[in-house]
């Protein structure tokens, strides 16, 4: 350690060490399960991240050998890998793997990208505990400049360049760590920031007690490959709380950081801005369906039977055999009433006809996607109504129009099992003799499209008269509809 | 329990062989089937077919003594001939989409509340690369404005490194004094589809050129092939090729010794810039090598320089 802090405008370094009797250690790796622990301890005996993980050995001098000692180092990376793994294998506390690691084969320090990979392993454990917004790179032109003739449409990430150039755009007042990783499913690289108030980067401005690292002093940033959008997993609008807030100097800090992505993007005569695309959830293979590097972006719902791959080669104009027709229903009518929700009172006679409508109904409007088990749900769907009320009403079709095979009680009932909630906004005004309420509705769910699909094919929402908006083929997570369509910036298709 | 044990035992290998024993009928049948299409496909399209039917169809407007059965004929011949128009449009729709690589067609919007009551043409790409048609990509176009038949993009399934949205910015503008495609009016923003269909199937085909041309660099020097050190007369010179963008303008290129060069490829294929580093400054010999001419040739001329 040195004795000397000097400010410095650099990041800190991935080897320096955090005391590992510091609150923030012990949260971190208790937050984490037994058996991800133990197989990032593991990684940490890695021959290859010794540089930055190395445990504490027996010391080649022997005279602080303590025989008290609860654990006692280990002689060899080699031994140490075997314990951990007997630990593996075997069954205990997770409270002992973690005081074995802090107090005994790290009791000199954690360094931070122990930290960080711990930090990581609870991300990729627990997916939706992190809330990401998509932002979109956009090319920051003049007015008056001609519009180039073929533009880069795709501004180019280069880890260690953007890096230098972000940690340019903080504070040199604030010290970050930085730790990139490969999500180890999704085409993503995730930027986890870690925010360290103090303009040293020496183990003794680490050390000191009261720079406590709250889980708001951390934050990632997540860059989907190929793509034009950025991932962030803080909130792109500060909400007004107060000054007195003890937190919104953090949330400074993130502003500070948030607006420096797109200076770390740009490059002399090519700059770039953050644009908000009104897409934010907690799933991140959601997102990168929708706003990835993929064919999915602007083809959701029943548009996506054009980005899908014909596996029997259908589309390839050399095949000349006719294309069968679409399998008319993906599962056995036997497993339909396995597939509704549960405690829904189907009539006993009800037409299997009816039922099998209903299917390829919902298989035209949302083709493949919105299914309960792809994975790729958004958790709340926000959804603000600005038109007319005498010309549309589609919030209230079921109501309006009784469905041939639903009896009005039912559907009572139904409305209330889903979670979807109708906020009527109290500001009701008149605009040009036209009365147009002020309809806020939001749809919350593990997975809201699939839940509306699941509606149409039991008969609840009617697939026919069900606005598009609602197939989830805009792509967005809140919006504004008017006419029956979401109003985008830009239009929907770009 | 042991009984249960020892009674499961002998019937196991029994079941593994009826397993495996329907496990190949299936695949028999399956193989069977797409045999069947095929073959029903090629005799369909066939002159000799057509001409058959054709023959066989007369008899049932006046039917002769000499059949034997004259009204099992229809209803033999009915479906076939259904399935010979079908066959036979369906030919001349891949014909159209193996030749032009660009073909349209109407649907319908499903949304209730779609503009231009749900009416859309959309573009289909056939693109082949590699010897090989990829899964075409589509463009879907509306008329969202009442007032006027300016069109504009409605859904894609083009990834983001084609630059679409400046594409349909430059032909298709729906701004303010944009025009529509047939309008006599005058006005500088005029609305040209052909030109936007032109412009979007050049990237989408530059695009595919260019991954196709590091695929070939990386198989000319053996960069995928597993067993490389197979004691072959020449040794490795290039460590890896890569694209070092989305859009595969820029190519990376590692040779063993450490050099690493970056060279940028034109719309046309050509390589326009070209920087190699070694570790006592810039190599120009490769420099000059690389840049003398289109990207297909990068691997040719460098060879010409090591051997």
């Amino acid at each position: 350690m040195s004795g000397l802090s000097i400010p410095t405008i650099f990041a800190l370094a991935s080897t320096q060490l955090l005391p590992s009797s510091h609150p923030t250690v012990h949260k971190t790796f208790a937050r984490l399960s037994r058996p991800s622990l133990l197989s990032l301890v593991l990684d940490w005996l890695d021959e290859r991240n010794q540089e930055l993980t190395a445990p504490y050995l027996i010391p080649d001098d022997d005279e602080e050998f303590d025989a008290q000692d609860l654990y006692p180092p280990a002689a060899s990376l080699d031994s140490l890998r075997e314990t951990y793994s007997e630990l593996q294998a075997g069954k205990g506390s997770k409270r002992d793997v973690v005081d074995r690691v802090i107090e005994g084969d790290w009791r000199h320090g954690i360094t931070l990208y122990q930290l960080a990979m711990a930090d990581m392993q609870y991300l990729y454990d627990h997916p939706a505990s992190q809330k990401w917004t998509a932002l979109k790179l956009a090319r920051l032109s003049r007015e008056e400049e001609s519009p180039d003739p073929a533009p880069k449409s795709i501004p180019r990430f280069h880890p260690a360049t953007f890096l230098r150039n972000l940690q340019n755009e903080v504070l040199p007042d604030v010290k970050a760590h930085y730790n990139l990783d490969r999500h180890a499913s999704l085409p993503l690289l995730i930027l986890r920031v870690f925010i360290i108030e103090s303009p040293y980067n020496t183990s003794l401005a680490l050390a000191q007690k009261h720079t406590t690292f709250d889980t708001s002093k951390t934050f990632y940033i997540a860059f989907p490959d190929d793509s034009p959008f950025v991932y962030v997993s803080l909130t792109t609008s500060l909400a007004s709380s107060g000054s007195s807030n003890p937190r919104s100097e953090n949330k400074s800090v993130r502003a500070l950081v948030l607006e420096g992505i797109p200076k770390a993007f740009s490059r002399p005569r090519e700059r770039y801005k953050l644009q908000p695309t009104n897409m934010s959830a907690r799933n991140l293979a959601a997102l990168i369906d929708r706003r990835g590097g993929g064919k999915t972006n602007a083809a959701g719902g029943g548009w996506s039977i054009y980005t899908e791959e014909k596996k029997d080669g259908s589309d390839n104009p050399l095949n000349t055999q006719l294309p069968t027709p679409e399998p008319s229903l993906p599962d056995d009518m036997d497993q339909l009433n396995q597939n509704l929700p549960r405690g829904m009172k189907r009539r006993a006679h009800e037409d299997n006809n009816i039922v099998k409508r209903r299917k390829l109904l919902a298989q035209g409007r949302f083709g493949n996607t919105a299914k309960a088990d792809d994975g790729k749900g958004i958790e709340r769907f926000d959804i603000r109504l600005a038109d007319a009320f005498p010309s549309f009403n589609f919030a209230n079709t079921e109501d309006e129009y009784p469905l041939p095979d639903e009896r009005p009680v039912k559907r009572k009932g139904r409305r209330s099992s889903i979670t979807m909630v109708l906020d009527d906004g109290a500001g009701e005004e008149e605009d040009a003799g036209e009365f147009r309420p002020d309809i806020r509705i939001t749809f919350q769910g593990s997975h809201v499209f699939a839940g509306v699909r699941e509606l149409v094919e039991a008969g609840v929402v009617d697939g026919m008269r069900m606005p598009g908006w609602m197939t989830g083929e805009e792509g967005v997570s809140c919006g504004v509809v008017r006419e029956g369509r979401i109003r985008g910036e830009r239009g929907s298709g770009l | 329990m042991d009984t249960s044990i020892i009674s499961n035992e002998p019937e196991d290998p029994i079941g593994a062989q009826l397993d495996e024993e329907i496990a190949s009928l299936q695949s028999q049948i399956n193989s069977l089937k797409s045999n069947l299409k095929l073959q029903t496909s090629t005799i369909l399209s066939s002159q000799a077919t057509r001409n058959t039917l054709r023959r066989l169809q007369k008899p049932t407007q006046e039917p002769r003594p000499q059949s034997a059965i004259p009204s099992t004929i229809p209803t033999d011949t009915s479906p076939l001939n259904s399935t010979t128009t079908a066959q036979t449009l369906h030919n001349t729709t891949n014909l159209y989409r193996a030749c032009n690589s660009l073909t349209t067609f109407r649907i319908h919007d499903p949304d209730p509340h779609a503009v231009d009551n749900g009416s859309i043409l959309a573009l289909r790409l056939d693109i082949s690369t590699s010897s090989k048609f990829i899964a075409p990509y589509y463009i879907v176009l509306n008329k969202p404005f009442p007032s006027s038949p300016l069109l504009r993009v409605h859904r894609h399934t083009l990834p983001p490194y084609i630059p679409l949205a400046h594409l349909a910015e430059r032909y298709l503008p729906h701004g303010k004094g944009a025009v529509a495609m047939g309008s006599r009016a005058p006005g500088q923003k005029r609305q040209d589809l052909n030109k936007f269909a032109r412009a979007l199937r050049r990237e989408v085909v530059a695009y595919h050129n260019r991954v196709a041309v590091i695929k070939g660099l990386r198989r000319e020097f053996r960069l995928d092939k597993k067993g490389r050190g197979k004691g072959k007369e020449r040794e490795r010179v290039i460590e890896d090729v890569s694209a070092a963008d989305a859009e595969a303008r820029q190519v990376r290129i590692e040779w063993v010794d450490g050099r690493i060069g970056r060279a940028v490829v034109g719309d046309g294929g050509e390589v326009i810039k070209c920087v190699v580093m070694g570790e006592g400054g810039r190599d120009w010999e490769s420099e000059r090598a690389i840049m003398g001419g289109r990207m297909e040739g990068v691997g040719e001329r460098l060879r010409e320089g090591i051997y």
